[in-house]
């Protein structure tokens, strides 16, 4: 199975979330705000963090 | 079923004693989500195994690599230690061979970091398991 990278962050993210917010949190309102947090940071990260890494010449030989 | 909880049970009167958490513990680490179930609280043991599980088939799914315990190379001890937080999957995994890792493939790394969570997962679950038959949360 090959996955582009935006699909398994979203699927690590999603199922760490899910289960960051049952162990952290009882009511279900606050678990469901609180995976909701933990996936859109994952995610915002992500992006973040890829953005700032894309001026980075990863190879001597990258046009 | 608790006030406004998803759980399928009522918290505990009391708390379990030791031995019984031990074993729920044991439980659910080597088949995960099994000591939730244990003590009753069906809804989130289910979600639990499938977010294990899932985590498990699809790294093996992408190539990712199951660690053996090895001292030649101290760095793996700690991925080895993630690695068997999964509990029986990971022994039904290394007995059938899967898990063996195929750097070349584009997912390698993927697959390996999600062998790794989901056993570091799975002793997060554990640990709330414990905290549950304790009586130290709801």
């Amino acid at each position: 199975m090959i996955l582009s990278h935006f699909t398994a962050l979203t699927i690590f993210a999603l199922i760490v979330a899910t289960v960051f917010a049952l162990v952290t949190k009882n009511e279900p309102r606050e678990q469901f705000r609180y995976g909701l947090f933990v996936f859109v940071s994952f995610l915002a990260v992500a992006f973040v963090v890829g953005w700032l890494m894309f001026p980075l010449p990863l190879s001597p030989y990258r046009p | 079923m608790a006030q406004g909880n998803v759980e399928s049970a009522p918290q505990p009167a009391t708390p379990m004693n030791m031995a019984a958490t031990l074993a729920v513990c044991g439980g659910g680490w080597l088949v995960p989500g099994l000591g939730h179930l244990l003590i009753g609280r069906w809804i989130r043991g289910l979600i639990f195994a499938a977010c294990v599980f899932a985590m498990f088939g699809l790294g093996l799914a992408m190539h990712g690599k199951l660690y053996d315990l090895e001292f030649d190379e101290p760095l793996h001890v700690f991925a080895f230690i993630a690695n068997i937080g999964a509990g029986i999957p990971y022994w039904i995994a290394e007995h059938l061979n899967l898990g063996v890792g195929t750097m070349s493939w584009p997912s390698y790394d993927y697959g390996t970091t999600y062998l790794w969570v989901c056993g570091l997962l799975n002793y997060l679950i554990v640990l709330d398991a414990f905290d549950i038959a304790q009586g130290r949360k709801p």
